[in-house]
């Protein structure tokens, strides 16, 4: 009877999301809300429990095989959590908006196939599910709005070609390890074995938008529908990508700290820390620079993970939970402003720290979670993960540390230009339904920051099992000499700020002076000219080539359609003058004609 | 028994001749309705060897000897379908009373001179009945008396007088080489192999006069005169068979199963071929007459059947006497659609008579099967034809023939739709009206043409089953 329930998982969101397409308009939202929250009961009630379900599918050891584990439990009810905050929130943020029609949908649905990958105990069945989340991706970017046609197809077109090389490491693992199910396959790194990793793994983090798939991130952040936002690039695909990540580097390959595929992931990691923080620091509007962020943060996540120290591992998964919660209020914030100034261009908000409180409350402890303040959630994970990553190489901490020094500066420039500063013109406080989520996840970062014991021994130790075993990662950092780095990197972020400016004139300008350094701008002025966007690039290539292929297309039409017909009625016209009725003529052309046959038989 | 396909028709001839007052042309219309139909029917009833085990007693007072096979028995079968297509296009075309009753008499000595030619087996005898058809259809020709129709006549009698010494030489050479003229002997000559190179000369010779009565390039100056220019029923007579039984039908019976060729014969006949079928195809393409078109058309066509006969594989020779069949079956349609906007609008020219689709829409029709049939697309009958040739080109190794012979179809299609989208498909404010509707047996004669070209290329695997393997195995 349990087993029906985690089958419900899949079924119960997938049709009631169908379902609401054909319901009334005004019904949709209430009833996605109700969905969803008896979701997330049934995942609350099969949290903690073990269970498995198995039943023939496709042949050839396809089978449609779903296992919960303490694992896929925490991720769908951090999942369903968020399912249920987004569809609360989109009800008053998508009243009346056009793309409200289709949104509760695809939410529900987009539920149900993340339910269905993490819940997948067989590799086709997993791709199966991650790959319908493009259809949902899609269909959410593109009701946002005329523009959003083309940042959905670029995702689509990012997403789907990453999946294809996961496509193939499937098939690459199901070959070597002669099994595809996930539970039962263990594989050692030899050659084939890293290839399907790397292909494995380029699945993974492009699903959580590391670099060099995360490109259509900021783009959609500008045409897609903030909830869209909130919910997919902010939430469940990092809590997807991330799962995945470390299932891949747990459980189906042995990855440890000697192997160079580690220090492969760690470079990823630092780097897309570094590229996106620099990006977010210049952007001028609230939700792009939420998007980069959002991509910066899944670098600590992957530099995690990749140290394969359980330290790091540990740090990594707790970020990924504390970014999906900070980050999704940061840009329930963003919505909430936006809803209520009608914009989300820095240059024309201010002082909107009086008006609207509540949000500004939210927003400061997110922002202090996302920056790693103490005492909240971001600041035990980031801890954990500079622990680790100290110990894999001065250059990753490093890295990391300037990361969190950038993100610091970058939202302290946030808060600084929307909250505070002149106050341009009285606007009310986001409605009751929108803030609701918003303090929820606020609070929630207080409470995985302050009793940060709860999350780590209860959801995400466990996880490790026995290579965690005898530690504690939970309470103040073992090494206090992080403690203090990072407490001065944070001065010095808020140091910097106030000099910053002072200088530059302004808060929106306090990034200005790193904008039009020497080198970083001719840097920043290609990224702005998406020089350095590998699809735009690529598009840009197969336009060339298209022209191209169109000149040789018109070459062929020109020899069918110009040379070889006009060939045809010169020929004709030449014989029509030939043909000129005298039959002397015709007499003279057979006695040349019977002359040419006569002397060709006797010759 | 044979003999009555020849005697029949010439007694008719001398029955209606003679000096009675009802005798007059619609009696002779109606006796030759049911003379030609009987022929068609008894071909279509009667199996072949319940014709040839008759016995021969009025055969045995005639100076020539005769036979019957597959080949001939599908030959008089097409005979007998165009000629009763002319007839029918001849009453309503021509409508004078005394005009008719000779068109009538011509007509029949035509089918007797066809029919012979089909039967006989010698080659002088041959040549005789070549001959007498030939006449026939120059006077009939010359019927409309009018500057053009003369002209196209005089073309083809000069030309034909051409041919007629060609041949005739020839077959001098041939009584030096064999010492008989019978079918037999002269293929044992070959075999024997002696005198060969008077009988290679002979063969020359009489290729060339072959040549011109087929009308092939370059020896066609006289076929788009003569085919145009002649009155509706005469053109649908001798596109339709005439110069294929004068032409084609000798080439094929004498180069498939007489004379024995040595390989540059082959090559010298599907050159001819497939000159004629490129070089007609692009001349179609200039023509602004729809009856100069089809005369292009036919030595386009005729130059597929050459080409098949010169490749002399059984396959092939298969594929020319579907396409001999087929080719008189469409080309005769086209030519009666033509009869049909000629009788409506009193113009052929394509320039004047557009737009006509609404007006015509049997005509319209019937024109479209007759030339996606002539152009060989699937399921019609052309297509089969031109699919065995060009399989058998492929089979013998001649794949430059074989490519071109497949390229020209397209070719044909395009000046065909050309012609079809001008005259039928375009809508257009000028288009012409017609003074009184088509007669009856013009859209007779369309639509069961239209109606044997779509049966065959339906019918045509259970055709090639029952009715067609068997002249493979005759034939040699």
């Amino acid at each position: 009877m349990i087993e029906a329930f985690i089958l419900l998982l899949i079924i119960l969101p997938l049709f009631a999301g169908v379902l609401s397409l054909i319901l009334p308009r005004l019904w949709r939202g209430a009833f996605a809300v109700i969905l969803s929250s008896v979701n997330f009961l049934i995942a609350v009630y099969l949290f903690k429990k073990e269970l498995t379900f198995s039943f023939p599918w496709a042949g050839f050891g396809i089978d449609f095989s779903l296992r919960l584990n303490h694992f896929s439990g925490f991720i769908i009810l951090a999942a369903s959590f968020f399912g249920l905050l987004i569809s609360l929130y989109a009800l008053n943020f998508l009243k009346g908006k056009d793309s409200a029609k289709q949104f509760y949908a695809y939410i529900l649905i987009s539920i149900s196939f993340v339910n269905g990958a993490v819940l997948a105990n067989n590799l086709v069945v997993l791709l199966f599910f991650w790959e319908a989340l493009l259809l949902t991706q899609y269909g959410m970017i593109v009701i946002g709005g005329r523009l959003a046609f083309r940042t959905a197809t670029k995702a689509l077109i990012i997403s789907g070609a990453s999946d294809l090389c996961m496509m193939a490491g499937v098939i690459l693992t199901g070959y070597l390890a002669k099994t595809l199910l996930i539970s039962d396959i263990s594989l050692p790194l030899d050659l084939l074995g890293s290839l399907a990793f790397i292909l494995l793994v380029t699945g993974a983090i492009s699903k959580a938008g590391s670099v060099p798939f995360h490109t259509w991130i900021p783009d959609a952040a500008e045409a897609a529908p903030l909830p869209f936002m909130a919910f997919f690039p902010a939430a469940i695909e990092k809590l997807l990508g991330i799962y995945f990540l470390a299932r891949i580097t747990l459980d189906l390959f042995k990855l440890n700290t000697n192997s160079i595929l580690s220090s492969v992931l760690m470079i990823i990691g630092a780097l897309t820390i570094i590229i996106a923080v620099m990006m977010a620091l210049i952007q001028k509007d609230y939700k792009k620079l939420l998007s980069y962020h959002a991509i910066s943060q899944v670098g600590y996540m992957v530099l995690g993970i990749g140290t394969c120290l359980p330290a790091g591992i540990i740090g990594g998964i707790f970020h990924m939970i504390n970014h999906a919660l900070y980050k999704c209020g940061l840009f329930l914030t963003g919505g909430a402003v936006e809803k209520q100034a009608g914009t989300t261009d820095l240059a024309k908000l201010g002082g909107l720290g009086l008006s609207m409180p509540i949000t500004f409350f939210c927003f400061l402890i997110t922002a202090a979670s996302i920056s790693g303040v103490w005492p909240f959630n971001g600041f035990f994970s980031k801890e954990l993960i500079y622990d680790a990553a100290l110990e894999r190489g001065k250059i990753f901490y490093l890295a990391a540390i300037l990361g969190s020094f950038l993100t610091a500066a970058s939202f302290l420039k946030l808060g600084h230009t929307v909250f505070l500063g002149k106050v341009s013109q009285k606007y009310k406080e986001a409605p009751v339904l929108m803030l609701i989520p918003m303090v929820i996840l606020a609070f929630t970062c207080i409470i995985f920051g302050v009793f940060n014991r709860l999350p780590i021994n209860n959801f995400i130790q466990p996880i490790l099992g026995i290579r965690a075993a005898g530690h504690n990662f939970s309470g103040m950092p073992a090494n206090f000499m992080l403690v203090i780095v990072t407490v001065i990197v944070l001065l010095a972020a808020f140091l910097h700020h106030f000099i910053a400016v002072r200088m530059n004139g302004g808060a929106i300008r306090a990034a200005e002076h790193i904008h039009q350094a020497p080198v970083l701008s001719t840097i920043y002025r290609w990224a702005e000219k998406k020089y350095l966007d590998p699809y735009e690039v690529g598009i840009k290539l197969i336009n060339k080539l298209a022209k191209i292929f169109w000149r040789i297309d018109r070459g062929i039409d020109w020899l069918y359609g110009s040379l070889i017909v006009n060939l045809t009625f010169a020929f004709s016209r030449v014989i029509h003058k030939i043909q000129a009725g005298y039959y002397i003529i015709y007499v003279i052309w057979s006695l040349v004609g019977a002359f040419a046959v006569m002397s060709f038989v006797l010759r | 028994m044979v003999v009555l396909f020849i005697l029949i028709p010439f007694v008719l001839l001398l029955v209606l001749n003679l000096p009675f007052k009802f005798l007059n042309a619609r009696i002779a219309f109606w006796l030759s309705v049911v003379l030609f139909s009987t022929q068609a029917l008894f071909v279509l009833i009667n199996s072949l060897f319940a014709w040839s085990n008759y016995p021969a007693v009025l055969g045995q007072f005639l100076i020539f000897k005769l036979w019957l096979d597959p080949l001939a028995f599908i030959m008089l079968f097409t005979i007998a379908i165009v000629v009763l297509v002319s007839l029918l296009v001849a009453r309503s075309t021509i409508t004078t009373e005394k005009r008719s009753f000779n068109f009538i008499n011509l007509l029949l000595v035509a089918l007797t001179g066809m029919n012979a030619t089909v039967l006989v087996a010698d080659i002088f005898s041959l040549y005789v009945f070549v001959e007498i058809t030939a006449v026939a259809v120059f006077v009939l020709m010359a019927i409309e008396k009018n500057k053009f129709a003369i002209e196209g006549t005089f073309k083809y009698l000069v030309l034909s007088m051409f041919a007629s010494v060609f041949i005739l030489t020839s077959i001098a050479f041939f009584i030096l080489a064999c010492g008989d003229l019978s079918f037999s002997e002269i293929h044992n000559a070959f075999l024997a192999n002696s005198n060969i190179i008077l009988l290679n000369f002979a063969i020359g010779l009489f290729l060339c006069g072959l040549f011109i009565k087929c009308g092939v390039v370059p020896f066609h100056g006289w076929v788009p005169d003569a085919y145009s220019e002649a009155q509706s029923a005469v053109s649908v007579l001798l596109a339709g068979i005439v110069t294929k039984i004068t032409g084609i039908y000798v080439l094929m019976r004498l180069f498939s199963s007489v004379f024995v060729l040595k390989g540059s014969f082959h090559n010298l006949i599907m050159l001819i071929g497939v000159i004629s079928i490129v070089f007609a195809a692009l001349a179609a393409f200039r023509q602004d007459n729809i009856k100069r078109m089809l005369s292009y058309s036919s030595i386009s066509q005729v130059g597929y059947i050459v080409l098949a006969i010169g490749c002399g594989t059984p396959l092939a020779i298969l594929g020319a006497i579907l396409h001999f069949f087929n080719h008189a079956i469409f080309k005769s349609l086209l030519f009666v659609n033509a009869a049909a906007l000629e009788k409506k609008f009193g113009s052929t020219d394509m320039s004047i008579i557009t737009g006509l689709g609404s007006q015509l829409p049997v005509t319209s029709v019937t024109s479209l099967v007759g030339l996606l049939s002539t152009a060989g697309i699937p399921p019609l009958s052309g297509f089969w034809s031109k699919l065995i040739i060009i399989i058998a080109l492929f089979n013998a190794q001649q794949f430059t023939y074989g490519w071109i012979a497949l390229l020209a179809s397209v070719l044909t299609l395009a000046y065909f739709l050309f012609m079809e989208r001008n005259i039928f498909l375009i809508k257009t404010e000028t288009a012409p009206e017609g003074s009184d509707g088509v007669p009856f047996g013009i859209k007779f004669c369309e639509i069961l043409l239209a109606a044997i070209t779509i049966g065959v290329g339906l019918g045509f695997p259970f055709i090639l089953n029952s009715q067609i393997l068997q002249l493979k195995g005759l034939l040699y």
